[in-house]
């Protein structure tokens, strides 16, 4: 389905090293197009005039690497088609990509979207910043291996008092008291 | 903000404009004086009936409960606190009112409405239909923590008559 | 109009004393929300502004930020539908009817032909709705009261539609997947029909209140406009798309549900009335337009009704098998996009949600500068947004 597309990226931009990315066995959904970290500011430059509008940019954490997925689309009535670019991303601790700002002006909140949850820096991006979090909030949230900070800016985050702990609590109490009055107590009620 | 030149029949065809479609905008709004009925109700004097399939309070039929917890494991926000012990070997298993045994000892329901979201997935798997909503909508509190219901208390088993549609 | 190119850095440097005073102009900075009504939400937008012109607008999100998406990877597939109903609580119906779609493909479940006509019908009536409270509101935030109530009016007789169907009046769980909870009666597809009825009338009466309105048109035409190029960099779907002049409607482009078989136009923006392509009348009367054709829909669709089971054979416990899909369906505010990734779990691994309304909210930097802050509320009323689905 992709297949020409992977050969013309490849023959456009060098090192892109594009492969196609099909369900395998067992599996299902939609088959993208994955390419060289190094690379994704040149394909989206020879990509941008195929397809003229950047719909998201989302990321993946599959623990041993961080996924960043591109979805363009061509809105034209007349050859509408679209396209999952992926690439990957071995460095866990300071991940980054280059920016498409300068290609897709969609990118800009979507890439700060995805340094936000996930840590991904973008170079040269000209507003890198959080944007959904605080700014000064620590850890990547949509990481697998996020732990929620214990203290910000001298509140404690998820206090005591107001987590759901309601079932534990009863469970300490059953443990405490004699099971025995409490079905005694729960068959007085006709239960 | 329309870039055009102002010319001298223009200005005057910019009044005109302005008060004709104005005045039209006025007739329209005047004619709810008269003849329109109010769509509102004066609410505590006068209810609106709810539907019949409404989700309002979640109401638990505790003496039908048979403690399978599917109830806790559909809700996505966690809201239902159930715990039962089983029945001793002693004594007969008594049955709901559709015939299902009660196997277990039900020593817990508790509801945190605060919590509850009102999406009817609790409902939906109860394999009794005790777990119900019921279209009752007031039911307000002055503190958070006074919205856990626990259904097992006398007063709560007591709303039954009055909450469960039959 | 003067036109106001200078970005910021050039302002900085006019923060001069004026010659032979120890006067100097600077930019003002005004903070715009994140309780202000003009903003429908919790939107904090930070105005430089010289005079009563903005120099510069920035978008502050994250007031309403709810972990939507990292809720959603610890809950079961059905559990994660009252959830997405949260994202854009103004048009609960059309998130689920995408995520129950997202899912569905991944299982391959085939939803009974009853259901689908149900789910478009009802996802025609939400985009009525939402319409509705888009016109509504943004005839108040430009300072006429009355369309505001009306809009409400008939949008109450939709809600109570609803409510019957569903149980909820705005956060439904109605969709679900496989098809839809509850069945629809004959007597209220006579509702609907008199409903439609009624509203017809009442839509010429919008047009003469509110379209044709020299007060409204002075205040809308000409103001923010977003030339198409810029809307296709920005990725702008939906109304706004239409607005900037190009018919992209995935009912048309990839029909979904029964669109392919009914008949229907993509109403664009065409600077009707004397307006600017691209402008804020032509995104709020691509609107109006719009629920012209969603009312010639839902007759359409009423007429292909049959009888039938609403929901297909889905397990009791949602396995999805391991695989990612981008699904995409044109909500009222513009296309949703899911990409759901499973890895063979009771839960999503991973479920991003691709909100209109987050993309449109990035526009607003761009339309601001040069604008009067009156005329910035009105930008931000034409783009519609709803703030739960701009921070998730």
């Amino acid at each position: 389905m992709y297949s020409e597309l992977i050969t013309s990226i490849n023959s456009a931009v060098t090192n892109a090293n594009a492969t196609l990315v099909t369900p395998g066995e067992g599996e299902i959904g939609d088959s993208s197009v994955l390419i060289n970290p190094e690379s994704v500011l040149e394909v989206m430059k020879f990509l941008k005039p195929l397809y003229n509008a950047l719909q998201v940019i989302s990321g993946v954490d599959y623990t041993e690497y961080i996924e960043v997925c591109y979805f363009l689309a061509h809105f034209d009535p007349a050859a509408p088609k679209d396209v999952m670019i992926k690439t990957r991303l071995k460095d866990r601790v300071a991940p980054k990509l280059d920016s498409i700002c300068s290609v897709y002006l969609a990118a800009n909140w979507q890439e700060r979207e995805c340094y936000d949850m996930f840590g991904v820096s973008f170079n040269n991006h000209p507003d890198h910043r959080r944007i959904l979090c605080p700014d000064d909030w620590e850890g990547w949230p949509l990481r697998k291996d996020y732990k929620v900070q214990e203290v910000y800016r001298g509140m404690k985050v998820n206090p005591e008092n107001k987590m759901n702990r309601d079932d534990q609590l009863f469970e300490d109490n059953k443990q405490k008291g004699n099971e025995a009055d409490l079905i005694a107590w729960a068959l007085s009620k006709g239960l | 903000m329309r870039d055009e030149r102002l010319t001298f029949f223009g200005y005057f065809r910019n009044i005109y404009t302005a008060v004709k479609s104005s005045l039209i905008g006025m007739w329209i709004t005047f004619r709810y004086v008269w003849g329109k009925k109010p769509v509102t109700v004066e609410y505590p004097e006068v209810r609106d009936v709810l539907p019949d399939n409404t989700r309002s309070r979640l109401y638990n039929d505790a003496l039908n409960c048979i403690s399978c917890n599917m109830c806790a494991i559909s809700c996505p926000v966690d809201c239902i606190y159930i715990s039962s012990v089983p029945r001793p070997k002693d004594l007969d298993v008594p049955k709901c009112d559709d015939g299902t045994p009660k196997r277990q000892v039900l020593t817990q329901y508790v509801i945190d409405t605060a919590l509850c979201c009102y999406c009817g997935l609790c409902t939906v798997v109860c394999p009794t239909e005790c777990l119900t909503h019921t279209d009752d909508y007031e039911y307000s509190q002055y503190e958070v923590a006074d919205m856990k219901y626990d259904y097992l208390s006398d007063d709560l088993i007591a709303w039954r008559d009055r909450l469960v549609k039959s | 109009m003067q036109t106001w190119d200078m970005d910021l850095e050039e302002l900085k440097e006019e923060e001069t004393n004026l010659p032979g005073t120890k006067l100097k102009t600077e930019l003002l900075t005004v903070n715009m929300g994140p309780q202000h009504p003009a903003t429908h939400g919790v939107l904090r937008v930070e105005i430089k502004t010289d005079s009563e012109i903005v120099a510069q607008a920035i978008p502050h999100i994250g007031y309403l930020h709810r972990c939507m998406e990292k809720h959603c990877e610890a809950i079961d597939y059905r559990g994660v539908i009252p959830f997405v109903d949260r994202l854009d609580y103004l048009a609960a119906m059309s998130q689920e009817l995408t995520y129950s779609m997202a899912v569905e493909k991944m299982l391959g479940t085939e939803v009974p032909r009853r259901a689908l006509v149900i789910r478009t019908i009802v996802s025609e009536l939400q985009r009525i709705a939402s319409h509705l409270m888009a016109f509504g509101t943004y005839a108040l935030d430009l300072g006429a009261f009355s369309p505001f109530l009306y809009a409400f009016d008939e949008r109450e007789k939709i809600l109570t539609f609803f409510e019957e169907i569903s149980g909820a009046r705005l956060l439904y769980n109605y969709f679900w997947i496989g098809g839809v909870w509850n069945d629809i009666t004959d007597r209220q597809l006579g509702y609907i029909d008199n409903f439609l009825n009624g509203f017809e009338k009442e839509l010429v009466k919008y047009d003469k209140l509110v379209s044709s309105n020299r007060i409204f048109q002075e205040r809308t035409m000409g103001v923010g406009t977003l030339s198409l190029a810029d809307a296709h960099s920005f990725g702008a779907t939906g109304p706004v798309l239409r607005g900037s002049g190009q018919a992209w409607d995935l009912r048309k482009v990839d029909p979904y549900l029964i669109y392919d078989e009914l008949d229907f136009d993509i109403p664009i923006g065409e600077g009707q009335r004397g307006s600017e392509l691209g402008d804020c009348y032509n995104r709020y009367i691509v609107r109006m337009l719009e629920m012209v054709e969603s009312v010639k829909m839902i007759r359409q669709s009423m007429k292909l009704l049959e009888p039938g089971p609403v929901i297909g054979k889905v397990s009791k416990v949602i396995k999805v098998p391991k695989g990612e899909t981008y699904t995409r369906t044109e909500c009222p505010r513009g296309e949703l996009g899911i990409h759901l990734v499973s890895m063979g779990d009771k839960t999503p691994y991973r479920l991003k949600v691709k909100s209109p309304c987050f993309t449109h909210t990035s526009i607003l930097p761009h339309i601001a500068p040069g604008q009067m802050i009156a005329d910035f509320v009105a930008s931000i009323g034409s783009i519609d947004i709803v703030l739960g689905e701009v921070d998730r």
